[in-house]
């Protein structure tokens, strides 16, 4: 008899696991979860006394940081439907206003830094004002801040790089080091993506950025302000990436007329590796922090490795693809399956937001049928 | 999802029966003030003109259903009702006093309701989400406040309970898991919810299963006991007759018609949108 109970508990407990994998499957973290389970294995078989040790996290973790604060920006701005494609341009000319602040004007590092980020936030209105009033894609209007921002760098540094002397306890708060070797820099990460996360999940003004990324017009027909609501998100993506800026001015020192280049482009590989749509609406802070690490372990990973440096961005793009692929056709494969015996159709996240790719189609189908049945 | 449409339904099917069956409309009490009133719109677009000298009353607790062709000028109107843009010529009266409305916030928030037909759900949120949005329930003070997530599902459940919607489906359910008819109801009980008195609902049945756009028009009947004053636009001549009691035809941006539903025959008013269009 305890051995019958004993195999249905089995049974259900197989069932419970499967059921709690289907489930994990179709959050949008799953896929920068496996990505780094991936990766830390493939790096750990081909760098086994290198890529497995503190050293190693530490390093990766200072590149996921900051990579991942601009991206947390990013992945809000995303939900909420919007690019930034700025927020490299923009790093690296609030970094310039801090570093001439503090060196030029004398000014304290901390209010210098506050002044800076206020900058990047004021950068961000303008991109979300040009969005807002001119209806322009979001795309094409940081496109051309981007181009702007990066040209005024350059003019204003002469195209030389400007080194700074920074105060030690500036510097240690910002990317010293931390208990176990670890950069202060993981702690503002973390800080960072905890903010946003209960910000997106949590609030109002959470709801009404996925609200907005969803369905605008229902959002605005309902009373939710979208315009101010989308402004906001691009000052808060451009102030993230000011503070990004301060952290890397505290680690280098200096700033050159390159700085945060291409950070852009792998903000949005960080925040698709993190599950979130590219069409908005739908996404996780947490996810785009896994992505962000991700990163970081490629970049050091093949380093240890002894990979040619030309491998990054190859790796890197066929991670970005192998993500977008594993959160549609495996996603979609998932949340066709049925639950498993003894559970309810559940609300499963990304089972939704995979449904909703595909009513596109029907709903656009649909309405052209109605249309065509005019009354008699 | 299903293929079958009720402005296809053949003669003698169960909306048919319905109409039969509906008593005979009171007529409007002397004195009664309309919640919202149109009185001689006209409304044009450059060298087209959409509506012409157009008036229409919403009384509390009854079903004015708007009928028209596509052109008619159904939309050009709720759209001036609901405060989107104004007319050109004529005034809106709101509980008897002239009012203007600067935006469509405007007029929700003297609880005037418009539920567009596509405009109603946010796929990726869940239901208790889709119905507070806007209005979120939030706990904590100054910038730290954060969502009531509890009050939020009460509200939600009350919200749908007050229709008299059996939900009975999980309240975290997706927008984009829940039917049409669903999607209507849940916006309908979210406008009374938050205090509407005036309903504008914009061809809620239109896209819906037979069955599926029986129970919204339960709703709409439930919203009318309720005292809410319903404006149902429509070009489902059956969908009218079954539940309204005042009914408006428009054509080519004027009134071709304005009617009692037990002075009105099907055929009558088919007639004259045929005859008109």
């Amino acid at each position: 008899m305890s051995n019958g109970e004993n195999a249905s508990a089995q049974h259900s407990r197989r069932v419970v696991y499967g059921e709690a994998l289907r489930r994990f499957m179709l959050r949008p973290e799953a896929t920068s979860v496996v990505a780094v389970i991936v990766l830390f294995i493939v790096f750990s078989a081909l760098a086994p006394t290198l890529f497995p040790t503190r050293l190693t996290y530490i390093s990766i973790m200072a590149v996921a940081a900051e990579l991942g604060i601009i991206s947390i920006g990013v992945t809000l701005l995303m939900i909420g439907g919007h690019f930034d494609l700025s927020v490299g341009a923009v790093l690296g000319l609030t970094s310039y206003v801090a570093v001439v602040l503090m060196r030029d004007f004398g000014i304290h590092p901390v209010p210098a830094s506050f002044i800076a980020i206020s900058v990047g936030g004021l950068l961000g209105l303008l991109n979300g004002f040009l969005v807002v009033r001119f209806r322009i894609h979001s795309f094409v209007v940081t496109l051309g801040t981007m181009l702007i921002w990066r040209g005024v760098l350059i003019a204003l540094t002469g195209g030389f790089p400007m080194t700074v002397a920074i105060p030690q306890g500036f510097k240690d708060a910002m990317s010293g080091p931390l208990l176990g070797g670890f950069r202060m820099s993981m702690l503002w990460f973390f800080a960072v993506g905890i903010l946003a996360t209960v910000l997106l999940v949590r609030t109002k003004f959470g709801n009404w950025v996925q609200a907005i990324g969803q369905n605008a017009n229902a959002a605005r027909n309902l009373g939710v302000p979208v315009e101010r609501v989308t402004i906001l998100l691009f000052v808060i993506t451009s102030s993230l990436a000011a503070l990004a800026g301060i952290i890397q001015v505290a680690r280098f020192a200096s700033v050159d007329a390159l700085r945060g280049e291409g950070m852009e482009l792998q903000a949005v590989a960080v925040t698709v590796i993190g599950g979130t749509l590219l069409s908005g609406g739908y996404g996780s802070v947490v996810g785009t922090m896994l992505g962000a690490i991700t990163f970081g372990m490629i970049q050091v990973g093949l380093v240890l490795a002894g990979a040619p440096g030309h491998f990054f961005r190859t790796l890197t793009g066929v991670i970005v693809v192998g993500a977008v692929i594993l959160n549609t056709t495996v996603a979609r494969r998932m949340a066709n399956s049925k639950p498993l015996a003894g559970f309810k159709r559940g609300s499963t996240d990304a089972d939704a937001a995979i449904k909703a790719g595909a009513e596109v189609d029907i709903g656009t189908s649909k309405s052209s049928t109605s249309a065509s049945e005019a009354p008699r | 999802m299903s293929e079958e449409r009720v402005s296809n339904l053949p003669a003698g099917s169960g909306s048919e029966d319905m109409i039969a069956r509906r008593p005979p409309v009171e007529p409007i009490p002397a004195g009664a003030v309309p919640v919202l009133e149109a009185a001689n719109i006209s409304k044009g677009f450059g060298a087209t003109t959409a509506l012409v000298d157009v008036s229409l009353k919403a009384y509390s607790g009854r079903i004015l259903a708007l009928l028209g062709d596509n052109g008619a000028g159904k939309s050009t109107l709720i759209k001036i009702l609901s405060g989107v843009f104004p007319p050109d010529a004529g005034q809106l009266l709101f509980n008897g006093k002239p009012v203007t409305f600067a935006n469509p916030a405007d007029a929700r928030e003297r609880g005037i309701a418009t539920v567009f037909q596509d405009l109603a759900v946010c796929e990726l949120l869940s239901v208790t989400r889709n119905i507070v949005l806007g209005r979120e329930p939030q706990k904590g003070f100054g910038p730290f406040k954060l969502l009531d997530l509890k009050k939020a599902e009460d509200m939600a459940r009350s919200a749908l309970h007050g229709l008299g919607v059996r939900w009975e489906r999980g309240l975290d359910e997706r927008g984009a898991n829940i039917s049409g008819g669903e999607r209507q109801s849940l916006a309908i009980a979210r406008a009374m919810f938050f205090g509407s008195s005036a309903l504008i609902l914009d061809e809620p049945t239109s896209a819906l299963a037979v069955r599926q756009a029986g129970r919204v028009l339960d709703h709409i009947v439930r919203a009318r006991e309720q005292g809410q004053a319903v404006i149902l636009i429509t070009h489902n001549f059956r969908h009218a007759l079954s539940v309204a009691d005042d009914i408006t035809v428009l054509a080519q941006g004027r009134v071709a018609g304005q009617f009692r539903r037990d002075q009105v025959e099907l055929d009558e008013l088919t007639d004259l949108v045929a005859r008109v269009g």
